[in-house]
């Protein structure tokens, strides 16, 4: 089994991004890349669902961090949904869930994004 | 010869070392939360002590080591009747207790920036996390209690 694999697709309002596995410092460079793939291809708005996520270390956290100003400031955001406890958990310490949105399924996500817009 | 704490090894021990990659930081992680839950842990307070453990190996890796990979991290699993002991044994740079600073989590919620938190995490995870120099080697011990 590898450590994490990610698929993006492309929800209309939003980019949504699923990783599967580990996040941490072996496997946050395939993570942030994607994260800056997206950045760069114009798509602003980013939602990462957790739902496959066993964990997400601080150089996980980094790397969601290290972009949140740019997506802000072209009028864009980075939303979580479906975190599993422990991956709740690590937010919740560190005080993420007042900096990020947080939504319990994907669905409800992307209808407050439609809601917005 | 006296044993080192690193040397000394009881029956409720278990000891495994690797090279200072990240590559085996899921290793580790999955022994740590195997062993939390045999020290009588639930699923998650297990979960939390191998994150703390994922931070710890990776500082020691990337900061300690510089990221150099022909190093070596010891781990050294100690079970007590009260509490599971991790002690994480390098040869690099070693952490001071006076040198850490914890970021106070309201600050960096106003004022984000890129890294800073693993040793906030292994704090709040954990019960007791110090570090230490025994004659050439450093150790990050980090103790979780068994409710």
């Amino acid at each position: 089994m590898t450590d994490l694999s990610i698929q993006v697709r492309d929800a209309g309002c939003a980019s949504v991004v699923e990783p599967s596995g580990f996040i941490n410092a072996h496997t946050v460079r395939q993570f942030e890349g994607a994260l800056e793939n997206l950045v760069q291809a114009g798509r602003y708005t980013i939602l990462l669902n957790c739902r496959e996520l066993n964990y997400i270390s601080s150089a996980g956290l980094g790397a969601i961090m290290g972009l949140i100003e740019t997506v802000r400031e072209n009028k864009g955001d980075i939303l979580l949904c479906n975190l599993q406890e422990n991956v709740f958990a690590i937010f919740d310490t560190l005080g993420f869930t007042q900096l990020y949105r947080v939504f319990p399924s994907e669905e409800e996500a992307l209808a407050s994004l439609l809601e917005q817009a | 010869m006296s044993p080192t704490p690193a040397m000394r090894m009881e029956k409720s021990d278990f000891r495994l070392t690797i090279p200072s990659q990240t590559r085996y930081l899921n290793l580790v992680t999955g022994l740590a939360k195997r062993a939390s839950q045999l020290a009588g842990m639930d699923d998650s307070t297990a979960a939390k002590v191998s994150i703390a453990v994922d931070e710890a190996v990776t500082n020691i890796i990337m900061h300690a080591y510089g990221g150099e990979e022909d190093h070596s991290v010891e781990l050294d699993l100690h079970f007590t009747s009260t509490a599971l002991e991790i002690h994480m044994w390098h040869t690099g740079v070693g952490l001071r207790g006076n040198q850490i600073v914890l970021p106070d989590p309201k600050e960096y919620v106003k004022h984000p920036r890129k890294g800073g938190l693993g040793l906030l995490l292994m704090s709040r995870f954990m019960d007791e996390v110090r570090f230490s120099e025994d004659k050439g080697r450093s150790e990050c011990c980090m103790i979780k209690n068994i409710a």
